[in-house]
């Protein structure tokens, strides 16, 4: 009986402590209770007065997390990724022309769970850069379509994600890489500038 | 000696009182018009990798293993099929925005490549699901062709 029982606890506790291991360096962390958090009642009923940010407040945020990541800063990176979901929420889709709008809605959900994994993620930095190559590619859609307040460049790095290459924007000529920081901050082109518009 | 006999049997009794406590099964049959093999192609041999080495988290139907009917390891994969399903569900593919669809065919090819997929955890319990050499080529092949198909069609 007694063996039986120190089995049991063994085999328990070893099967906890291999999961844990694999939760803590998998990816997948806060997801599922950031999500159900976004679908309670009292965040949808509120949304139609109080919706008066704009696309702006997200580049903004995305700004921060960019300059994060050309700094290693993977916190920093956290804490920004975070405000790019919070100004998401808030972003008033009224003042979207159709087209604009059509894109917004194919892109805010990519752009929610990129910034989801790159807050969640604040001491794997290079799990952050995998996502914000590909929230960069949002982001780029999304000025593309809404126009920025102000005058931005798209950057590209020929060296990262194995050679493929990754952009991002930028609101200075000068290159920073946020792909490599301070490894190879040098590293990559302007290859479009975006003027602002109005 | 008396203590220990006790501290054992208080043991055994919250082991089987937990037992009462189970999890509600991830087991459903229909296919929903969201399944990916509707949205995007999936050929014979990738769906047959991908039912064996990921539908038990990404799916809404999971095969369970006889000791999911004993706690607390029915709870534990419980909490993996929950957080898989919030991360990727296959059987709701189809209704994901199209770019979060090429994300996360981007994320499959990825994940498959730094081997954070399948668990650790999980393929030393499911020998079957440990996928080969071939597996992940044949994996990462079609999910980055069927990204690139995503974006050139939209």
């Amino acid at each position: 009986m007694k063996t039986f029982l120190s089995i049991l606890l063994v085999s328990v506790s070893i099967c906890f402590v291999a999961c844990r291991n694999d939760n803590s360096s998998s990816k997948e962390s806060s997801i599922a209770s950031t999500e159900t958090a976004s679908q309670d009642p009292k965040i949808n009923n509120s949304d139609v007065p109080k919706n008066t940010g704009t696309i702006n407040d997200v580049i903004t945020h995305y700004l921060h997390l960019k300059n994060a990541l050309t700094n290693d800063n993977g916190s920093e990176g956290a804490a920004a990724a975070k405000e790019i979901n919070e100004a998401l929420t808030k972003v008033g889709e009224s003042s979207l022309t159709p087209e604009q709008k059509r894109i917004y809605d194919d892109l805010k959900d990519d752009i929610k769970e990129h910034s989801e994994h790159i807050g969640a993620n604040g001491s794997d930095i290079k799990h952050q850069r995998e996502h914000f190559d590909l929230l960069s590619k949002d982001i780029i859609d999304l000025v593309k379509a809404t126009g920025s307040s102000q005058t931005l460049y798209r950057d590209f790095c020929p060296m990262y994600n194995d050679k493929k290459g990754a952009s991002w924007l930028s609101e200075t000529k000068e290159i920073k890489n946020p792909y490599y920081g301070k490894e190879m901050p040098k590293c990559g082109e302007v290859k479009e500038e975006i003027k602002a518009k109005g | 000696m008396k203590r220990l006999k006790k501290i054992l049997l208080a043991l055994l009794i919250v082991v089987v009182l937990i037992q009462f406590i189970q999890p509600d099964r991830n087991q459903r049959n229909e296919i929903l018009s969201a399944d990916m093999t509707k949205a995007i192609n999936v050929p014979e041999n990738i769906q047959r990798v991908l039912k064996t080495a990921c539908y038990d988290c990404h799916s809404n139907h999971t095969n369970y293993p006889w000791y999911s009917r004993l706690q607390p390891f029915g709870w534990l994969l419980a909490g993996h099929i929950r957080k898989g399903k919030a991360e990727l569900n296959f059987s709701e593919f189809g209704s994901y925005s199209l770019r979060r669809q090429e994300s996360k065919l981007n994320g499959i090819a990825n994940s498959v490549k730094d081997r954070t997929m399948p668990l650790t955890c999980y393929i030393m319990i499911h020998k079957n699901a440990r996928l080969s050499k071939e597996d992940k080529a044949l994996l990462i092949d079609w999910a980055t062709k069927a990204k690139d198909s995503l974006r050139l069609n939209n």
